[in-house]
Parts: structure tokens; sequence; C-alpha cells
């Protein structure tokens, strides 16, 4: 048994950690947030395109690497602590979903280059939970509305869920911008009728929500431990009451537990990769499990980081915000907390 | 990463499944409902089952064969537990011997020391108790003040401990007493004593839960022979350290093998009193998730001692995160069965399937005892962190 990665593994991390140190440094992050309608930067995506990143998951033959869920987590983290903007989950997500069903392996190609951006469109209603008209296929046709749909704005194409397929929908599609406080993730309402071609039926989306409760859980994990480091730096240079304010023990034992939940989320969110590789029998319940705790723990971490800081940390200035805000927004999406747990006791037979 | 038992350790959870089945005869769980048993039948009761496991080699897992061990893996131990809470199996009888005392002789004790005490600890011949904590001393264990004044051959002891576990039913107590006023940690030493020795005497505590497992010990000129000291006169605080270090392992799985049976009987009693709608379920699907979170985290611990690492933070972690849990757990059950959770296990309309009323008390202490929350998140501030201190 090992929990430590291996040095291929390993070496991903370091080479994903400077290739984003020196592509997106958190500077250049939050000028692409804070300036480009689009939410992301061509260029830079065309960079992570070409390093292979975006076809992490895809068999070579697809333009590819092959590479599994563990690797998409390392990736995913590294994409959390530099708080890169822009729809790369989606992406390989959509790219996943396109390559088991099978079929478009010229899409797939596209996507994988840089080439096409596919995004998954899922929601049926503004609000989790409310009184959906579903979307429907029928005659060659998607129709209805699909809310929250990642980058729809910039989005070649949308891979749209319905009751009973999975279908590709390509632009042109109306898109009314959905802005949240996210200013690293946009989202779009489409409305939909649209002539599309089914590529797969629904059970598809299970292994790519598998994917998406460790990639997402992923990223809230990077989130978070950069936090937990930029606090910890700041508690130890801030001083009142002529100390240092990480000699106050109300404070430590908070830093504390912010460690104890970043590193249980390591935990969980690595063990859950761990299964979806090897096909595991409880790779359901540690995916969606891991995927609710993150969440969780992510907005506790980024609340409390701000929190210590006092009121610098609640300024637009310092960086702080932007993990709070993608934390919050990831807790939504890829599988709501609410969501992930009622698949947790689905899967756990409850 | 590598998260799979090698052959041969599925080889070992199959065979202690095997004999787990074979050898339980009813659930511990209705062992400690069944109003027949009283305090006193049911340490038989586990004294029992240790002999059981101790004939079959499961006591003392993981230390040398040479002492009665089976001188396994960390993996195989971990197993051990998580299986034995698994199949609910009882606590065995002698656990502060064999998890603390135990380890102590084997690293620091004489040859004559371990021919004497290992073999009637093994077969919970002789129960031991563990005598660190006093009145005065805690969380500070180090301000602790009972005195052992050497007098020939013998240490002549005086002072007090409290909130010592099994202390009514122990035979022998294993003290930190302090040899040398002046020096706060080179002056404790490690001691032996038979608890019928003139001049110690044990008085129950009553506990929260009404029972009284732990107990006051009074030394009074207590005499016990030289030879029952541990290691060097001052070597007994750095023993006791080593030992608690030693102690570590991946505990997170047995207790979330407990949890896990117990949330599961929490949703069967919802169901059976009709309680449920989203509310009640969100509430067991996050005591499940965070069960799940804790496994991952007793996975991860016990990848890491087989991959040969030396256990660290992981063991503050651990204790924090069942401790905790626990609590919030106790709470929420209480909160889902209503009125029906206070009943005592005596009534005979309590539910017959886990004590929730005296679950929901016990975990008032797990934050307690062996560290409580807060000197865990000293350490972790302290020693993983390395925060400043004042
Ligand atoms: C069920 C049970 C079984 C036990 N069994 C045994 C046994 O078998 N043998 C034995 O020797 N002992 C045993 N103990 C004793 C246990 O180890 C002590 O109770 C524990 O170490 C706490 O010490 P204390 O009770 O003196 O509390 P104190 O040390 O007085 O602590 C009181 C409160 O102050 C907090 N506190 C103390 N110091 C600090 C600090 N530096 N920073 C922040 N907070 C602090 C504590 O966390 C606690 O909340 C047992 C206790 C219980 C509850």
């Amino acid at each position: 048994m090992k929990f430590e990665l291996s040095e291929d593994q390993a070496l991903l991390r370091s080479s994903t950690r400077d290739f984003l140190a020196g592509e997106w440094p958190i500077e250049q992050a939050r000028k692409v947030m804070e300036h480009d309608p689009r939410g992301y930067d061509p260029a830079a995506w065309a960079r992570l395109a070409e390093m292979g990143y975006l076809g992490l998951l895809l068999p070579p033959n697809l333009g590819g690497q092959g590479l599994g869920a563990i690797e998409l987590a390392i990736v995913l983290e590294e994409v959390g602590r530099a708080a890169m903007p822009g729809p790369f989950l989606d992406t390989v997500l959509a790219a996943a979903l396109l390559a088991s069903a099978g079929k478009r392996d010229a899409l797939v190609n596209d996507i994988a280059a840089g080439k096409a951006l596919v995004t998954i469109a899922r929601d049926d209603a503004p609000f989790s939970g409310g009184n959906a008209t579903p979307t429907r296929f029928e005659g060659g046709r998607v129709r209805g509305t699909k809310y929250f749909v990642p980058f729809a704005a910039a989005a070649d194409a949308l891979l749209v869920t319905t009751l009973d397929a999975v279908c590709l929908v390509q632009k042109p599609f109306e898109v009314i911008a959905l802005t949240t406080f996210d200013l690293a993730q946009r989202f779009g309402e489409v409305k939909l009728d649209h002539a599309a071609t089914a590529i797969g039926s629904p059970s598809l989306l299970g292994r790519v929500d598998q994917l998406a409760a460790v990639g997402a859980g992923a990223t809230l994990l990077g989130l978070m431990s950069r936090a937990l480091e930029i606090t910890l730096e700041y508690v130890q240079t801030r001083s009142a009451f002529k100390r240092p304010i990480a000699s106050f023990q109300a404070l430590q034992h908070r830093l504390a537990d912010m460690l104890l939940k970043t590193e249980s989320t390591r935990s969980a969110v690595y063990r859950a990769a761990w299964c979806v590789d090897t096909d595991a029998p409880d790779t359901a319940i540690a995916c969606a499990a891991a995927k609710a705790y993150a969440g969780d723990a992510s907005r506790l971490v980024c609340g409390e980081a701000i929190q210590m800081h006092g009121g610098i940390g609640f300024t637009w200035e310092l960086d702080l915000h932007v993990y709070f805000k993608r934390a919050k927004t990831l807790e939504q999406h890829y599988g709501s907390t609410e969501a992930q747990i009622e698949h947790t006791l689905a899967a756990a037979g409850f | 990463m590598d998260l799979r038992l090698t052959e041969q350790h599925l080889k070992f959870r199959d065979e202690l499944r095997a004999w787990l089945t074979a050898n339980l005869a009813r659930p511990w769980r209705e062992e400690l409902r069944d109003p027949n048993n009283n305090e006193d039948s049911l340490m038989e009761v586990r004294r029992q089952w240790q002999r059981k496991l101790h004939a079959a080699g499961y006591v003392g897992m993981d230390w040398p064969t040479e002492w009665g061990g089976r001188g396994a893996s960390e993996v195989e131990k971990s197993v051990f537990e998580e299986e034995s809470a698994r199949a609910d199996a009882p606590q065995i009888v002698n656990f502060l011997g064999i998890g603390l005392l135990g380890p102590a002789l084997i690293h620091h004790g004489s040859e004559a020391q371990r021919r004497r005490f290992i073999p009637p600890m093994l077969a919970a011949d002789e129960i031991w108790c563990q005598g660190f904590s006093e009145p005065g001393a805690g969380s500070d264990l180090a301000a602790l003040r009972t005195s052992a004044t050497l007098d020939g051959d013998h240490f002549v002891i005086n002072g007090q401990k409290i909130w010592t576990t099994f202390g009514p039913w122990a035979d022998w107590i294993f003290v930190l007493a302090r040899t040398d006023s002046g020096d706060r940690y080179g002056g404790i030493s490690f001691i032996l004593c038979k608890l019928d020795t003139p001049g110690i005497i044990v008085r129950r505590l009553r506990q929260i839960t009404g029972e009284s497992e732990f107990g006051e010990v009074f030394f009074e000129d207590a005499r016990v022979p030289r030879e029952n000291l541990v290691g060097q006169i001052g070597e007994g605080w750095r023993i006791a350290m080593t030992v608690l270090a030693y102690e570590r392992g991946a505990m997170s799985l047995a207790y979330a093998a407990r949890f896990e049976r117990d949330i599961r009987q929490l949703a069967i009693a919802c169901r059976e009193h009709g309680r449920g709608g989203t509310a009640v379920r969100e509430k067991l699907g996050r005591l499940f998730v965070e069960n799940e979170v804790m496994r991952a985290n007793g996975l991860r611990n016990l990848a890491n001692f087989a991959d040969g690492n030396k256990p660290g933070p992981e063991s503050s972690f651990e204790k924090i995160f069942w401790s905790e849990f626990d609590k919030r757990f106790r709470d929420v059950a209480l909160d889902l069965l209503g009125p029906g959770g206070l009943l005592e296990r005596s009534s005979a309309e309590a539910r017959a399937d886990v004590d929730w009323a005296r679950e929901f008390l016990w975990a008032r202490a797990g934050t307690i005892y062996s560290g409580s929350s807060e000197i865990q998140r000293n350490i972790i501030s302290k020693r993983v962190l390395n925060l400043p201190q004042i």
C-alpha cells in the first residue's frame, strides 16, 4: 500500500505548478477574470493544449495523454491553487463524455488541441431542485432551456442532456449571460430549439459525474490549501498587542482545524481518484463523499482565511475573495453538496 | 498510489473473518444491552473474549513473537481492529496493558520484567490500569506530584491518581511518579504497583453514564519493590512518550466501521418510527459523508505505515476527527430518535440495536481523554504548523 504519488505523478505535480506559476500568476488570473468578457484567455488556452493538459484523460489516438483520475486530480489541485480561470474542467469532462460515447473523434481531437470549446449543459432550472421542464430531444431537435451552462458564450458546441439522450448541438445559440460573483467561471442561459445529434444515453454521465466530483473536489482542495498557505504567512508577519497574531491560541486552534479539513479533503479526493482508476467497488461512494466534504471544507477554510486577515481580508485588492468565491461556486456545481449527499446515500443502499 | 491490500493481507483478513464468525457467539451490542449483564459481568465477558483471542494468536498483534505476540505488520493490526469493529466484537479487557504497558516493557523493561508480566497480561489473568493523571495534573501531565522515594530496595509512594480507567477491577497499575522534585521532565519514573499493596486504596468514581468504570487511586506510604521500576530512575517521561507514539495506528478504519454500522442502525430506527423526509435524509447523509472521509484518512495513514513511514501528526488528526465526529453523530442520533433516544438500556421499550443514550453520553469523553481536542490542536499548531509559542 502507498498513498504517496508515483515519481511520474510527482513530476506532473511540480511541472504543472511551474507551468501555471509562469503562465498564470494570480495577477494575470485576476486581469483575465476582471477584464476579459470571455472569462479566459485564448492564447493561454492554446498553451494549455500545447502542453497536453486538455487531452489529459484521452487516449493517445485521440490526441490525449491517456492518464487517469489521479492525474486529473493532481492537475486540478494546481489549477485551484493558481485560481486559474476558464473552462478547463468543463472541456476535460466534455471530451471524456464524447470519448466514452465512442463518437466524434475529430471533435474530441479538436478539444484536446484547443481548437474547439465544448461544455456540458445540464441544469434544467435556474434554481436547483425547482420545477424544471426537462429539455427534450425529439425528431432530431433539442428543445428547452438550459441554465448555468459553463462558458456557453464561448462554446463552439454543447453536449446537452435530455431525459433519454445526450445530444450534441453546434453553435450558434442564443446565450443570456448569468453573471455570478465568481468571475473565473462564466455561465449562460441557453434557449435551445436546435437540430442535434444524439451521441449516447444518459448512462454515459455516470463516469463523467465521478470524474467531475474528483476534478471539482481537487480544485477545491487546491483553493483551500493555497488560502491556508497565504494565511499562515500573514499571521506570522502581522502583529497585534506586541505579538505576532500567530501566537494567539484562539487563532492557532482554528489554523489547526483548517489544516485538518484540508488534509482530510486530500485523503478523500485522492482516495476517490484512486477508486475511479482501479474501478474499486466503493467508487461511487468515495467520489460523492469527497465532493460533498470538499465543498463544505473549502468554503469554511477560505472563509476563515478572510477572517484572519481582518479588514484587509474584506478588500477586493487582496486575492482571498477570489478563492472564497471560487469555492462557493464549485460547491454548487458538478453535483451540489445536496446532490452528492444523496448520491452517497443511494450508493450505500440507504 | 495504491490503496489495495496485498494478497497476503487479504488472506489474513479472510481467515480472521472466518474466525470471528465462528467464535463470536452473539454481537457485543446485544451483550452490552442484555439487562442480565452488569458492569462486573461485562468485565468477565470481555475477559473471556480476550482469552479466546489470545488462544487464537490475536492479542499483541504487532509484538515480537518472542514475547507472545504475532509479529504482525501495522496493516494486519489495522485489519484486525477494523474487522473486529465490523463484526461487533467486544473490546479486550486488558487494553491498557496490551496497548501501553506491553510495548513499554518490550522497549524499556528488563528481561525479568517481561518474563514476569507479559504472559498474564496477554492471557487477561492480570488486568492493568494506567496511573498517569492526577487531580492537579491532566493536560499538564508533567505537573504530577505523586512521589516515589527510595528506601533501601523499595520505593515509598505517596500521592493520588485519578480518572483511572478500570481502577476498580485492575490487579496492577503502572504509574508515573516523581523521583526528583527539581527536574520537571527528567524527575519522573515509571513504576509498576500491585493494587493490593498495603497503603494503596482504590475508590470508584461515578461517571455521567451512571457507571463506575474509572476510579481514583490513593498512595499512602505504599512500599513497592525497586525491581518494579521500568527503565532507569528519571526515564519515566521518555518511556511514556515513546509508548504513546508507538501506540499510534490507523484507528480511523476501525472507528469508521463501527460508526457506519451505527449510522445504518439509525436509518433503520428512523424508518421504523416514521421519521423520514429530506431533512432527516440529509442529516443521515452528512454523517455518512463525514464517516467516509474519516475512512479515507484511515486508509491514507495505513498506506503510509505500510510504506514504511514513521507515525507523525496523523494521530492528532485522527484523534480530533473521530472524537469530534462521535459527538456530532450522537447528537444528531438523539435529535432524530426524539425522546425514545433517551431511554436507558434497562428500559424494555428502549431500542435494542444501539444503546443510543449511553453512546451520546460516552461521546463526551473522547474529546477529553488521551489528550483533549485542545491539546491535539496545540500539538498540530506547534509541531506541524510551527507557529510561534509564547
Ligand atoms: C473516560 C476517561 C477515562 C480516563 N482514563 C484515564 C486513565 O485510565 N488513566 C489516566 O491516567 N488518565 C485517564 N483519564 C484522564 C484524562 O487523561 C484527563 O482527563 C485529560 O488528560 C484532561 O485532564 P484534566 O481532566 O485534568 O483536564 P484539564 O487539563 O484541567 O483541562 C480542562 C480543560 O482545559 C483545556 N486545556 C488544558 N490545557 C490547555 C492548553 N494548554 N490549551 C488549551 N486548552 C487547555 C482542556 O482541553 C480541557 O478542556 C481519563 C479521562 C476520562 C474522561
